[in-house]
């Protein structure tokens, strides 16, 4: 067992910026700066995860390597959707695509 | 009874035979696309090997079930029992009707790039992934192969701006869930110590629940609350359920929300069974607000989409009601009704997407009056569908909602069947019009309907299902039992359930 973990600190800057991130999500309206606050939550998780793998063992590490590959497949495809509503509507501001209502 | 050993490879590829197909059959289609993605043809011929692959995976699952394949030992990764085959069941016959009904309707709306099916087969296997998993990290990745994949399925019709829209926001909506899910996956591994939900449950059972398994089980409950869209996490779903392409619409409410469901069922029984005190609160609000918000909503709704989209939210509320108990009943019950609701759903949606055009939005009830004077097929196969989610006796619907109301008494709650009730009464309320629209209104001209030409693969698809749910619902002994089995499994590997 390690001798200074920095288990708590860890743990805490993890919950602050998972908080910035879900923050940013509910309060922003630019869908880019939304898709970054949910990046941001991710890595968020993936320090949790390091700082818990010291205790537990490596599935918090490996665990890691794969929420890094998804967030990079969540992000090509998440980008390729900003497009196609780009073309749409000449914005990626949430406030003018409201087309579904109701 | 047959063992495999999951320690070996043979084992191990064996035990995942249904996901390894359907993935690596995905991988060949997207290969055989990148020669042939011009001509109509090309699309079918797209459709058609993936619908292959759909029945060769269901071959390889049926193999497993036959057998009463299980588990030598811990299962570490994936789970043998007949609850994940039940549910790995429900998202190829998902998979199987979206693909048949997408057959004719691509051509139709001109969705000529032949990438969907390819889309369709991964999001199938992530489905299964998501609800066979015995283990957080399959349980995510499984999730997210299911989610990416479909965000981009509803955004297929990227010309159309509502199609866009919506995949958009399920797309932001989806990624946020995401995050929440993740989040509790580490709270729980730091309490527990593993990933593994079975190890998981044995460490966190007979002592009360830590601060930091609390946190995870109630950040789980947020992510998975997004994912099946239940009240208050559903405000994405009548947008994106709208917006999407209306086969995509059926795939997303019955695959998406099985896999969902399954998973939810299983890391609730398996991992947190000694902490069922302190979820069994939180279902049973959140059951609550998605049955009174999803019927009452859906009485506003003219679109007959969205109306349907809403009627899903109050579905999710009613198969909360069945998660519950957390007993193999109440499992056997969330099984039940997801097959009886996918079934109905499914042709649903299929018989919606052939009296519109151009996304169907815009169907309303004048749409349909008088449908059954000329097209007595369609109106008759609508107004089973109608019946079945209503939970009219000597339908499948009428069933599910029976073994719900019994695995809820069966435990001494009263209050859940009560709800279940009264919110099915008051759903009669939109689903009845569409029927007396259909048989009491006079359509607006004689050739009103000739027009509506369903293809033959669609047709087929929904006349199954259709036949499905009539036949179920008035002979269910053989799927209650099956339901009932595989309830029961889940415990059995797993650690055993306390009372209450």
């Amino acid at each position: 067992m390690p001798e200074n973990t920095f288990l708590g600190p860890s743990l805490a800057l993890s919950a602050i910026l998972f908080s910035l991130g879900v923050a940013g999500v509910l309060l922003r309206r630019n869908a880019i700066v939304l898709f970054m606050c949910v990046e941001l939550m991710l890595n968020a998780v993936n320090l949790a995860f390091i700082a818990l793998a010291q205790f537990h063992g490596a599935g918090g590490q490996i665990m890691v390597l794969f929420v890094m590959t998804v967030a990079a497949a969540e992000a090509a495809v998440g980008l390729a959707i900003i497009l196609a509503i780009f073309r749409h509507t000449q914005s990626v501001d949430l406030q003018n695509i409201n087309l579904l209502r109701g | 009874m047959t063992r495999l050993d999951l320690s070996t490879p043979l084992g191990l590829t064996l035990a995942l035979l249904p996901e390894i197909v359907l993935s690596a059959w995905a991988l060949v289609v997207l290969l055989v696309v990148s020669w042939r993605h011009r001509s109509a043809e090309d699309s079918r011929l797209a459709g058609w090997l993936s619908f292959a692959g759909v029945a060769v995976s269901a071959a390889a699952l049926a193999a497993l079930w036959v057998n009463g394949v299980t588990s030598d030992g811990l299962a570490q990764m994936v789970a043998l029992d007949p609850f994940r085959y039940g549910v790995a069941a429900v998202a190829l016959l998902s998979a199987g009707a979206t693909i048949l009904l997408s057959l004719g309707y691509l051509e139709r709306e001109r969705l000529l790039a032949p990438e969907y099916y390819p889309l369709v087969l991964l999001a199938t296997a992530g489905m299964m992934f998501l609800g066979g998993a015995e283990d957080l990290i399959v349980l995510f990745l499984g999730l997210e192969l299911m989610s990416v994949s479909v965000y981009v399925l509803a955004g297929f019709n990227r010309a159309n701006a509502f199609s866009a829209e919506a995949a958009l926001k399920y797309f932001l909506i989806g990624a946020f869930a995401s995050g929440f899910l993740l989040y509790g996956i580490a709270l729980v591994y730091g309490a527990t110590g593993t990933t593994n939900l079975s190890l998981g449950g044995a460490q966190l059972a007979g002592k009360p629940l830590g601060l930091m398994a609390s946190l995870g089980l109630g950040l789980l409950l947020i992510g998975f609350g997004f994912k099946v869209a239940a009240v208050p996490f559903h405000m994405w779903a009548p947008d994106v359920y709208d917006g999407s392409p209306t086969p995509v619409t059926g795939f997303m409410a019955t695959g998406v929300k099985a896999a969902a469901f399954a998973a939810l069922v299983r890391v609730l029984m398996e991992t947190f069974p000694a902490a069922a005190s302190t979820w069994q609160p939180i279902v049973a609000g959140l059951a609550i607000a998605s049955m009174v918000l999803g019927n009452l909503v859906a009485l506003t709704q003219r679109s007959i989409k969205r109306l349907l989209a809403y009627s899903s939210i109050a579905h999710a509320g009613y198969l909360l009601a069945a998660v519950w108990p957390g007993t193999p009943v109440g499992a056997g019950a969330v099984l039940l009704y997801l097959v009886a609701y996918s079934l109905t759903t499914l042709a649903a949606f299929g018989l919606l997407a052939w009296l519109g055009r151009n996304g169907e939005r815009d169907v309303t009830l004048n749409d349909i009056a008088g449908l059954a004077a000329t097209r007595p097929g369609i109106a008759f196969g609508l107004t089973v569908c109608m019946l079945s989610l209503l939970g009219f006796p000597g339908t499948f619907g009428f069933i599910g909602k029976w073994y719900i109301i019994s695995a809820l008494v069966a435990e001494g709650q009263y209050a859940l069947p009560v709800i279940v009730v009264l919110t099915s009464v008051v759903s009669a309320g939109y689903y009845l019009p569409i029927v007396m629209a259909m048989y009491m209104r006079p359509a607006p001209s004689a050739d009103r309907y000739s027009a509506v030409r369903l293809a033959p693969t669609a047709a087929g698809a929904i006349a199954v299902a259709v036949a499905a749910v009539l036949l179920f619902g008035v002979w269910p002994a053989g799927v209650l039992d099956l339901a009932g089995q595989s309830g029961r499994t889940l415990t059995q590997t797993g650690v055993p359930i306390a009372g209450p």
